[in-house]
């Protein structure tokens, strides 16, 4: 029984707040953390202006300049089929941006579909989403990928064959969609139990608070109450999902095409590049150090937001 | 506050029950039952305040909660304007909503802390369209005035106030629908000492000019002995006493009440000197499985074996004062004896 | 423990005569936190004294230090707070400065700790005779089957039933009241000369809080431990401790006999707390004399009086200089009392 509350002056929704103010607020003071954003800032602003300023068509092939080393005319030398390896890195990178919001954007969206539901209704349909979740998570993110594109990829090719038999449209001659489409969906379904289970759980807190009980005394109804009550409540994790979630996907990406189940060539992944060049790095190995470089730096870039975030939401305590 | 006429009662609650069941096991089977609130019967009338006291587990929160449907209930009744509430589905309700509200506990955790002031403020009063549109603001500004703030503090969030404020922030929203009745369910607990008075004489002054019936629910004695017309103790769900204030504290007949106005502290060591404490037995039993007969008796002095047996009926003894005791009669005459094992 | 009618045994301060030595002395005590932005100065410049076998109420609001205060003596603070200033006499001795074993010796034996909350005071895994032996068995080095046998003996002082089943119980299975007994009882194993008490009862229920301070009356009377009660609830003491020490922002605003505080208050502050204590024979329906205003800032250390904006009685010099402490006149020869304040409240009303 609450007779007096011994407690700090603020409430927990109120430390919740300050916890993200906060937050921030040491993110932006952790060097390493501001580094890592910059970093990943940085490949989104080449993602979407680099390939109006590459120098040459990822796609070009010069046949008479091929494996070149880095020169003059081609910063980062050339491929084995003479394509300027800059210009497929900086390709990359858009490749990796469409990845990672996309996967990023449909893993959210699953997400919030299913957490809500769950945490909305309750009863046997939380039941049921916990256990997908479940399952889910424990399918080895590894294996699904392989399973959906080996399984998946030939029955997609063939029917958008049919398609264009049946419509004679252009857009169905696109095999490189179908490759996107299979390394988001593969991705996203990695990915949405994490969003799913954060949501539910923020949803689920934030349906016992007070302050929906009183405006439920109020009269207000839920409809309201969910558009005003319990979804502004309900950003910040989302927020720190997105943030963490942009960069593992690019890792993730560059993973699965490396290992050939991802983006095929010759659309540029970094992932489908290091693999390239690791056939030949004894003999070139600027085709492998470009993207590999890049890669790295990306990754590590991402492991300093990633420690980061985690820092600021849970601070430790002064010395 | 005021001088309650023979009038029809705004509230009357009859045989209210509320149990809440404990779930356990991987399916959520029920396995116990809470006996939070077991048929009580209570009357309110337009203008006063009725005192609602009670230790931890006695069911006076869930009684503020249930009569304003935000526990709907497991039987009884409340008749509100002549209409029994619990038979109410969610939408019906909602006009009634405008006329009864309620000021939770803890300042901090009922306001949106997304949602300014004004716009919290706000939300009654478009609910219930209390007022026209383009109204809308002034009247949230004299509400805000009313609880004793500065109307420009409208565009703050809930985190800018100290928990004083906060209160008169939920007290002004619950004025803002224009309410006939008003749930205080322990409005102070959570605030200091001595902000506490401050709120306290709040309450008072828009009781008195807004025409407001409340129920105040409490643990301090002290601050429902200032506040209320009419008293009701409650024990483990169960009604122990209902008088009018002056006479609940002069004169208690029920021995829990005797024993609870005993144990609470005055602020004068020569009463404190002169104090016989009456100090009661073990602990508050539970509300899951609580004592058979009368609940009070296996803290009770003067429990006899019919106690254990038997529910007492709720006597009347005049001019209001309703005692539920099967030894009352000794007590009244003053024959009673403690019995041997106390 | 027998429940019954008792009277109130209030005669300890004048029972022991003039022959007293100081248990406790606290010369000019300074703690702060360390905050992200700044400093908290939770304490600033408490002074005050504890003979042996006296009860002290230290009474105050929240944010007010009467915890961080205590805490300060036995060094139970969180790694961000700083004691800057100040000393410490225990039984004659400085322990100000003492090291972290001799703290925890201190701790452990001379000084026994009531917290707030007996829900989460003890360990939800450990047994009760377990959590109650280990301190003794400890420091005092007494074996198992001693400490086992002392724990039992101090749960029967503190009116627990069964003692022997309870020693092997764990704390889930006894109820609040209970559990600070259990607490109470911790407190006491080590037989220390001063016990602390933090709130012990603010959580508790209005009839179990009546069963602990009958309680520790009792236990004051046979073992004649000096007892520091702090509270934020003013009328709780009225019928327990001898002297009462008011805070306010950190600093000792009043301090005197239990009854120069409730019938002659010569600090605003504590004046206004008495007033907004809804009273006994107060006419019903008046408005409750409050204090206005809202509590201090404790970011910024005080040099003027820290309750000058919310007192009705405040002169000038209340916001240039912070008051020092002085003697008041009593009611009676036997009392003290001293209030920090520049103006003579009597004269102002």
């Amino acid at each position: 029984m609450i007779k007096k509350q011994k407690h700090s002056n603020s409430s927990q929704d109120e430390q919740q707040y300050n916890l993200y103010k906060d937050a921030y607020t040491r993110l932006v003071a952790n060097k390493l953390a501001v580094v890592g954003m910059i970093v990943l800032f940085l490949v989104f602003f080449v993602a979407i202006f680099g390939p109006y300023i590459t120098p040459y068509d990822f796609l070009d092939q010069d046949l008479m300049a091929r494996n070149q080393p880095p020169s003059m005319k081609h910063w980062f030398g050339t491929d084995d089929l003479g394509r300027d390896i800059l210009s497929r890195v900086i390709y990359g990178a858009r490749t990796a941006f469409i990845v990672a919001v996309s996967v990023t954007f449909l893993s959210l969206m699953i997400g919030i579909v299913l957490g809500s539901l769950g945490a909305y209704i309750g009863g046997k349909v939380d039941t049921f989403v916990v256990w997908l979740i479940d399952v889910f998570m424990s399918i080895p993110s590894l294996l699904l990928v392989i399973v959906i594109n080996v399984s998946l990829k030939p029955r997609l090719v063939n029917w958008m064959d049919m398609q264009f038999l049946a419509t004679q449209n252009e857009f169905y001659r696109n095999t490189i969609l179908a490759d996107f489409v299979l390394v988001f969906g593969s991705l996203a379904l990695i990915k949405w139990p994490k969003a799913a289970r954060i949501i539910r759980g923020q949803i689920l807190s934030v349906k016992k608070k007070n302050y929906v009980l009183a405006a439920k005394a109020l009269g207000v109804p839920s409809s309201r109450i969910v558009k005003k009550y319990v979804i502004p409540n309900s950003i910040g994790p989302i927020i720190v999902y997105i943030s963490a979630s942009l960069g593992e996907a690019m890792v993730f990406e560059s993973a699965f095409s490396f290992l050939g189940v991802g983006v095929r060539p010759p659309i540029p992944s970094w992932g489908n590049m290091i693999s390239d060049g690791l056939r030949v790095w004894q003999l070139y190995p600027h085709i492998l150090a470009a993207p590999a470089l890049v890669l790295a730096i990306v990754t590590i870039a991402y492991s300093f937001l990633g420690d980061g975030l985690n820092d600021a939401l849970n601070p430790r305590q002064w010395k | 506050m005021r001088a309650v006429s023979e009038s029809k009662p705004i509230i009357q609650v009859h045989n209210l029950v509320k149990h809440f069941p404990v779930r356990l096991g991987a399916f959520g089977e029920k396995a116990a039952v809470v006996h939070a609130v077991d048929d009580i019967s209570f009357d309110v009338y337009p203008g006063e305040t009725v005192g609602l006291v009670g230790e931890s587990g006695c069911g006076k929160s869930t009684t503020g909660f249930t009569l304003m449907q935000l526990n709907r209930a497991t039987s009884g009744e409340v008749i509100f304007n002549g209409k029994d509430l619990t038979k109410l589905k969610e939408k019906e309700l909602r006009k009634y909503r405008k006329e009864l509200q309620i000021v939770f506990q803890d300042p901090y955790s009922t306001l949106n802390p997304r949602m300014t002031i004004g716009e919290a403020l706000a939300e009654p009063i478009r609910m219930h369209k209390i007022v026209p549109q383009n109204e809308v603001a002034a009247k949230t500004a004299q509400l805000i005035e009313d609880v004793g703030l500065s109307p420009n503090v409208a565009n703050r969030y809930p985190h800018e106030f100290s928990g004083g404020q906060r209160q008169r922030i939920c007290i002004a929203r619950a004025l803002a629908s224009d309410p006939k009745f008003i749930v205080c369910d322990e409005p102070i607990s959570a605030l200091d000492v001595s902000i506490q008075a401050q709120v306290i004489n709040l309450l008072m002054d828009i009781q008195e000019k807004y025409n407001l019936t409340y129920l105040f629910i409490a643990h301090d004695l002290a601050v429902v002995r200032h506040i209320s017309d009419r008293v009701i103790v409650m024990y483990l769900g169960k009604i122990m006493e209902i008088a009018d204030k002056d006479e609940l504290f002069n004169n208690p007949v029920h021995p829990y009440t005797t024993a609870l106005l005993s144990a609470v502290p005055e602020a004068d060591p020569d009463i404190e000197k002169e104090r016989r404490r009456i100090i009661l037995k073990g602990d508050v039993s539970n509300a899951i499985d609580p004592p058979s007969g009368c609940r009070f008796h296996p803290r009770c002095r003067f429990a006899v074996h019919t106690c254990s047996l038997e529910e007492p009926p709720q006597r009347d003894l005049g001019d209001g004062h309703l005692v539920a005791c099967h030894r009352i009669d000794e007590i009244r005459k003053g024959t009673i004896r403690e019995t041997e094992d106390h | 423990m027998m429940p019954s009618t008792q009277d109130n045994g209030n005669s300890r301060y004048e029972a022991k005569g003039n022959n007293v030595s100081k248990l406790l002395e606290v010369k000019n005590l300074e703690t702060r936190f360390k905050a992200r932005n700044g400093y908290v100065y939770a304490v600033n410049g408490v002074s005050f004294s504890l003979e042996k076998g006296e009860m002290l109420g230290v009474v105050g609001e929240s944010g007010c230090g009467k915890s961080v205060t205590m805490m300060s003596l036995i060094k139970l603070l969180p790694p961000s707070a700083e004691i800057t200033s100040g000393e410490v006499f225990l039984d004659g001795e400085d322990i100000s400065h003492a090291s972290a074993k001799k703290m925890n010796y201190i701790r452990g034996v001379k000084v026994g700790m009531i917290f707030q909350d007996p829900m989460t005071s003890l360990n939800p895994f450990v047994k009760i005779g377990l959590q109650l032996a280990e301190g003794i068995m400890y420091h005092k080095k007494l074996s198992k089957e001693e400490a086992y046998r002392q724990a039992g003996i101090y749960l029967d002082l503190v009116g627990i039933s069964n003692s022997t089943e309870r020693l092997n119980e764990f704390p889930h299975q006894l109820s609040g009241g209970m559990r600070q007994r259990v607490m109470i009882a911790m407190a006491l194993l080590s037989e220390p000369s001063l016990v602390i008490a933090d709130e012990p009862t603010t959580a508790l229920d209005v009839t179990i809080q009546a069963q602990i301070v009958e309680l520790i009356k009792e236990i004051r009377e046979r073992l004649n431990t000096s007892i520091i009660w702090i509270t934020h609830d003013l009328s709780l003491l009225a019928g327990m401790v001898d002297r009462i020490v008011v805070m306010y922002s950190g600093m000792i605003v009043e301090e005197a006999t239990l009854e120069e505080i409730y019938k002659n208050p010569q600090h605003p502050y504590t004046i206004g707390l008495l007033q907004s204590i809804p009273k006994v024979d107060a006419s019903h329906g008046k408005r409750l004399p409050s204090i206005g205003g809202a509590p201090p800032n404790l970011f910024i250390k005080p040099t003027s009086c820290p309750f000058a904006p919310r007192c009705a009685y405040k002169i000038d010099r209340c916001e240039q200089e912070n008051p020092q402490i002085r003697e008041v006149r009593t009611l009676h020869e036997k009392n003290h009392h001293r209030v920090a304040c520049w103006v003579d409240v009597e004269k102002r009303s």
